[in-house]
This record gives structure tokens, C-alpha cells and sequence, in this order.
């Protein structure tokens, strides 16, 4: 009995250390077909996003039969220790999705194949979006393909709007005003602002004329201290503090600590998240589902404010050992028949200019999408967001009280060191 | 790793005996008996944290992880972060947060200890189970169950706090933000570390009274003295042995504490980081890793904790010599 039991471990501890051994890669390609290809999707996966893939593996089967392709969903709050173990240990995926504003950071790292011959080869590539597609090189060469953008609009609701007399705000003022009268008539928050939502902050700060950072002779420079943007942070900050329409409890926390589920179950106004936000809050409070909806962030004096155009692109990872099967995948992930289908299970636009989304009710975020900027395009945008929290420290600081002058000064000194690494 | 150390220098003296007559013959049984432990530790602590040291001195990416050489930086790293009012921050709250949590820690635990000592079997035992469970679980868990507990959308906290008369609590608790401020988030962190390590302290004390002999506290009592002399002069005297154990092994914990912190704050909130929240922001917090950078914060770290070993260490000596 002992001896078999002591075979047994030494037996699996032996395979076990092969395990972690025995995979060395070079990235070099075989050209063959590989028995298997390493997807990573980030995200927690819903069995909609599942069943898709499921389609597409079998399209990409077709091409590639003797090869299983093996998805793993990667949750965003886990993505930099991902890759970084992925990065260190080799055990890396094929093809990967990546968020678009860590793409920059990627290439910095290392992490990524030069693909632009294959993407100079694929047909499709033309029907890219330029802007995003840009944000996919450095040095003239590509390491990502646009796959799809999210953009952020003010989730309201239908019903205490119609009560309370008011049309969708189309400047500050209004907004303020809205949050103002709903929170007067339905005894809640009228609207939250998190100090953890770059996001919401940068659509202020272009809708009124801004920008945190600009680039001038080949070095991002911080714009912290320019009036815009001193502007948006004192508007954006004055609903917590001064105009008393936004809640303190949102303090330190980004739009999925609170506002969400808030807003959900009928305890908050107006906040601010993405298309993608709706299935979510289906699942926490269903009955008021037919009661939500949105309208775009408003810039200081009319119209629309720019948007983050937030979303994802496709890389092939550098450890691969499959690039053109790794390749295939991420062609036929997004030719247009499954951008349309990715397009209308999923909420977020298609980064193809031949895909629209079928569904109306998403239309609103389809004009929202038509004005949308980027982050700074830098690979230190990685540390300035993740983990130097820079805007929503400085956020947070000026709502507990500390000079607005002061902390605009601090904000651009790092933008000025971590945007240039 | 010390106790370790200080048996291998002591083995021989002991194993030789007395009598001139046997020559200073090398005896290797000791040696290989603690081997398989020295092995064990050298490969699962001493190869890491030399590991660390060497990172703390260079500048290390992605890239530095496939391979890529390193850049040696000296000791770049370190001036950086004694520079760095930031860093001096993060060293106060952790030191603060030890302190307090220590105290509480020792003092609830000894608590429980005595009560447990007191209670009868059954009582007791049902008492034991109850606290272990604190102890058995798992920091991850714990540290979400408190975020509900303190959060601010249903939290139960709050909602009780809300309930209770105005002139007890003062009002507003029901959208009270326990994470804005360093100092309600380290209240509500002491809460849950001390929750957790309460029990292992209480055990380890009732451990202790269980082999201090009834007749002392007879005699005690015969001498007309109370129950909280009888504490001091009695059960702190004897048990001090156990209580320099539990002071330094909880120092150490408490010292390091990071994934109740990082659960319920997270990143976001840096003005309430201790020491291993910002090694780990630095290392692990973004797509551009600065491993040296948080190697060079744990270095800072793991020595500050080698002098509270090294002295826990010249504790256990000393007790051994008077003893």
C-alpha cells in the first residue's frame, strides 16, 4: 500500500516537473498545421461569446482540420499578471485578444509578432479602421489587428426622465440640472462619478476642446495645467462636491464597484458605462431592464463629447510556434460575416468598415462611436493608467479636499516621466 | 531558517562527549539527518530571495524574462525610493497597521485563551471550533466577505450603523465610503487581520495555561491575590515564552499583509498602499513590469523583518541560557 502510494507520487511530481520543462519555444513557425492553437479571450466569457468562438473554430477547422483550438478566457482584472507569467514562463497563448490601449505596452515588452507581412497579405486589411489600425504599430510595423471598440454613453433612466419633465442633457449645465431633479424627485444619486474612470474623465476633458497630454517633437508633454482640462477635472469633481448631485461613496472605486449595480436596482440616476454594461444588469435587476437607456456624454457647450474608443485587437503572440495557423485564426475571427455576428452578440462596434450592428437600440452607440479619440498612443500608458493610477489618484485627492492647482501639477510631472519611458 | 542555522553550529558539541579521549572526528550523521531540510529550504527560500537581491540591482521587463540580458542599474533603484516621500508613506502605514494589529491581535487572542481555559469541555470545545473557522479561512475570502460587510451598496455595517440613534453613531453611515481614507480602510482591515488571527493565538495561549499547574493559582488565591494579579504575576510570567513567540510571529504577519488590503482597496487607492501593495503596484501592476523596482521594495521589506527575526531570534537564546 505505502510503496504504491510513494510510486504514485513520484510518479506524478515527475510529471508534473516535465510539464513545466518540457515546452521550450523559439517562435520559430513549422509552416505545419499544429495539433493544437493556444486562443486567449479576455474577459469572463458568457455562453454567448462561447458559442460563437464554437462557430468560428469550425470555420477555422475547415482550413486547419488536424488543428484543436483550445480558448481560455483571461478576467481584465488579471491581465497584466497573465501575460507577464505568459511572458516569463513561456506558456503563452498563439493568438490573443488584447485590449486596445495596452497594445503600445505589448510592443514595448516584447510580446508580440511583426505581422505585417501577413497583414499586408490579407485582403480584408484595407476595410481596418485606420485610426485604431494605427495604434497596432510602432516603427512602421504591425503587431495587432482592430478587432472591436466600445464607447461609453450615460445610462438613464427612461421613466424618471419622462416624470420629472427632462430630455436628455446636451451640455454640463443640463446635465447637472438632470442629475439635480431626479435626485430631488426619486431620493437618489442623481448621477456617479467614480474617481477610478479615466474613461469618463478624458470624455470631458476633449469635450471641452482638451487633452491630458500632447505630443510635441516626438515627446508626450502633460496638459494637466491647461485650462480645459483644469476645467473638466473642477466640473467633473464639483458634482461630488459642490453641486452635490453625485455621491462621495464612489470615491476610490471605478464604475463596477457600485455605480453599476446602483443604477441596476434603481438606486442611482444616470452613470456611465458601455453597451456592454446592459447584459450585465439584466442579470442583477431584470424588471427594470426595459427602463434603461442611453445618451452620449455632452461636451461643455453642446454636442457630443469624444469618447475613449475602448476595445480590442488580435495578436499573435511572439512564442508561437504556429504563426500562420495563429494568423488564420485571427482573419477568420474577424472576415466580416463573424464581425457582424461578433457585432450583435457582444454590443461593441466592429472595427470593419463593412459591419454595422442590426440591432437599433444600440444605434445610440453607434453615434457615439462615429466621435471617438484615443488615450496617449505610448507604451508608458501601461504604468501612467494600471498601476500608477495617476488620473484617479489626482481625482480622488481633489474630492477630498487637496488644492486642484497642485494636484494638475503633480498629474502632468508624470505624465511628463512615465508617458516618455 | 535562523533555528535552522544555529542548530547545525550547536550539533556537533552536543553528539561530542566530554572525554579528551575521542578525537575531533567529523560525525555526519547530524548533517545528513538535517540535509533533506537544508535542501528544501535553500531551494524554496534562499535561491528566491537571492534572486530578488540580484533583481533589485537591475532592470527587468518582459523582455529581461525571455531572456533578454538585464541592465545592471547599481543601486539606482533604492536611492529612488528612500528619495521618495511616497515610499516613507507606504513604510508608516505598514509599521501603524502592525502595531495596532499586533496589540489587538495579542490581546483578543489571550482573551479568548483564558475563556477558553475557563469554559468547561464541551463549551469549550464548541468555542474552539467556532474561532478556528476565522483561522481556517482562506485570506481571499475573508477579505471579501469584509468588502461586503463594509460595502456601500447593501453592505450589513452600514445598514446597521444607519439604524442605530443618530446621538450614539452620528447619521450619514448609510453611503459612508469605508475605502476613501487611509484611515477607515486600515480600521476596516485591522478588523478582518485581527478577526483572523485571533484564533491561533487564543489556541496557542489555552496551550500554554493548560500546563501551568492549578496549585499556583491556589496558592495564589489562598494569598488573598485577584484574578487579574494572578494574570500578571502568574500566567504572563509563565506563558512569556509562548507570548515572544505569537508577538513576533504576528509582527512578521501583520507586517506583510497584502491580499486583504489589495482585495478590498485594490490599486486604485494609493494613498492608502503599505509596503507589499506597493512592491506588488510596482512589479505586477501594469503591462510594463518594473520587477527590479518591486524587488528593490521587498528587499527593503525582507530586511526591515530579518532584524525583528534576528531579534526574536536573540530572545529565544537568551531564554535558553537562563532556563
Amino acid at each position: 500500500m505505502k510503496y504504491t502510494r510513494i510510486a504514485a507520487t513520484t510518479v506524478a511530481i515527475a510529471l508534473a516537473a516535465s510539464a513545466c520543462g518540457g515546452d521550450k519555444k523559439d517562435g520559430a513557425d513549422t509552416g505545419k498545421d499544429p495539433a493544437r492553437l493556444k486562443v486567449w479571450m479576455m474577459g469572463d466569457g458568457t455562453p454567448e461569446q462561447t458559442k460563437f468562438l464554437d462557430q468560428v473554430e469550425t470555420e477555422f477547422r475547415q482550413k486547419h482540420p488536424n488543428t484543436d483550438v483550445q480558448v481560455k478566457y483571461v478576467p481584465w482584472p488579471q491581465v497584466a499578471t497573465t501575460f507577464q507569467k505568459a511572458a516569463a514562463g513561456g506558456e503563452g497563448p498563439d493568438v490573443t485578444e488584447l485590449g486596445n490601449t495596452d497594445v503600445q505596452s505589448h510592443i514595448e515588452q516584447g510580446n508580440l509578432l511583426d505581422i505585417s507581412d501577413q497583414v499586408a497579405g490579407w485582403a480584408d486589411a484595407g476595410k481596418l479602421n485606420k485610426t485604431a489600425l494605427e495604434n497596432d504599430k510602432a516603427d512602421g510595423k504591425t503587431y495587432a489587428l482592430p478587432w472591436y471598440g466600445g464607447v461609453r454613453g450615460v445610462w438613464y433612466r427612461t421613466d424618471w426622465f419622462t416624470k420629472a419633465g427632462i430630455t436628455p442633457p446636451k451640455n454640463w449645465a443640463e446635465l447637472t440640472a438632470a442629475a439635480k431633479k431626479i435626485q430631488d424627485a426619486q431620493k437618489v444619486p442623481g448621477i456617479g462619478v467614480p474617481t477610478d474612470q479615466t474613461n469618463a474623465l478624458l470624455s470631458f476633458v476633449w469635450g471641452d476642446g482638451g487633452d491630458i497630454a500632447s505630443k510635441q517633437g516626438g515627446k508626450w508633454v502633460g496638459q494637466f495645467t491647461s485650462p480645459q482640462v483644469k476645467d473638466a477635472v473642477s466640473y467633473y469633481t464639483g458634482l461630488i462636491t459642490t453641486d452635490k448631485v453625485a455621491p462621495e461613496k464612489y470615491v476610490g472605486k471605478n464604475e463596477l464597484q457600485g455605480p453599476q449595480t446602483d443604477f441596476a436596482l434603481g438606486k442611482l440616476g444616470m452613470y456611465i458605462d458601455g453597451s456592454w454594461a446592459y447584459a450585465q444588469m439584466k442579470k442583477i435587476a431584470p424588471k427594470n431592464a426595459d427602463k434603461w437607456a442611453v445618451f452620449p456624454i455632452p461636451a461643455k457647450n453642446g454636442g457630443n463629447a469624444p469618447a475613449l474608443a475602448g476595445g480590442s485587437d488580435v495578436a499573435v503572440w511572439k512564442d508561437t510556434k504556429a504563426a500562420t495557423a495563429a494568423f488564420d485564426y485571427a482573419t477568420v475571427l474577424n472576415n466580416a460575416k463573424n464581425a457582424a455576428a461578433w457585432a450583435d452578440i457582444s454590443g461593441f462596434s466592429s472595427m470593419r468598415s463593412d459591419v454595422r450592428f442590426s440591432d437599433p437600440r444600440l444605434g445610440v452607440f453607434t453615434d457615439i462611436a462615429a466621435n471617438t479619440k484615443f488615450a496617449p498612443i505610448s507604451s508608458g500608458w501601461g504604468e501612467f493608467e494600471q498601476s500608477k493610477k495617476v488620473v484617479p489618484n489626482m481625482l480622488k485627492a481633489i474630492v477630498q479636499g487637496k488644492p486642484i492647482d497642485d494636484e494638475l501639477k503633480k498629474a502632468d510631472e508624470q505624465a511628463n516621466t512615465l508617458l516618455n519611458p | 531558517m535562523l533555528d535552522t542555522a544555529s542548530a547545525v553550529g550547536k550539533a556537533p558539541d552536543r553528539g561530542d562527549p566530554p572525554g579528551p579521549a575521542r578525537s575531533r572526528r567529523l560525525r555526519p550523521g547530524p548533517y545528513l539527518l538535517i540535509l533533506p531540510a537544508l535542501a528544501v529550504i535553500a531551494v524554496l527560500m534562499l535561491w528566491p530571495i537571492g534572486q530578488i537581491g540580484v533583481m533589485s540591482l537591475q532592470k527587468i521587463g518582459n523582455r529581461q524574462l525571455r531572456g533578454e540580458p538585464a541592465e545592471n542599474v547599481g543601486l539606482e533603484y533604492f536611492r529612488t525610493i528612500f528619495a521618495d516621500p511616497f515610499f516613507w508613506q507606504t513604510l508608516r502605514h505598514t509599521v501603524l497597521f502592525a502595531a495596532v494589529a499586533v496589540t489587538l491581535t495579542m490581546t483578543v487572542g489571550t482573551l479568548i485563551g483564558l475563556l477558553l481555559n475557563r469554559l468547561g469541555r464541551r463549551m469549550a470545545n464548541l468555542v474552539a471550533g467556532g474561532v478556528l473557522v476565522a483561522w481556517a479561512t482562506p485570506p481571499v475570502t475573508a477579505a471579501i466577505i469584509f468588502s461586503w460587510l463594509f460595502g456601500t451598496t447593501g453592505g450589513l455595517v452600514n445598514w446597521l450603523l444607519d439604524r442605530l440613534p443618530d446621538a450614539l453613531v452620528g447619521g450619514g453611515w448609510a453611503d459612508y465610503n469605508w475605502f476613501a481614507t487611509p484611515l477607515s480602510t486600515y480600521t476596516v482591515l485591522t478588523v478582518c487581520v485581527v478577526w483572523q488571527a485571533c484564533p491561533f493565538v487564543a489556541v496557542s495561549v489555552l496551550a500554554g495555561l493548560k500546563s501551568v499547574p492549578d496549585e499556583l493559582y491556589e496558592a495564589a488565591r489562598v494569598d488573598g491575590s485577584g484574578p487579574w494579579r494572578s494574570f500578571w504575576t502568574i500566567t504572563v510570567p509563565l506563558l512569556k515564552p509562548i507570548f515572544m513567540v505569537l508577538i513576533v510571529m504576528s509582527v512578521i504577519w501583520d507586517f506583510k499583509v497584502f491580499t486583504q488590503l489589495f482585495v478590498m482597496s485594490g490599486l486604485a487607492n494609493r494613498d492608502a498602499f503599505n509596503l507589499s501593495l506597493y512592491a506588488y503596484s510596482e512589479a505586477f501592476g501594469s503591462l510594463n513590469p518594473k520587477l527590479g523596482m518591486g524587488s528593490a521594495i521587498a528587499v527593503v521589506l525582507t530586511l526591515i523583518l530579518l532584524v525583528v527575526t534576528a531579534v526574536y531570534v536573540r530572545v529565544m537564546v537568551r531564554q535558553g541560557e537562563t532556563a
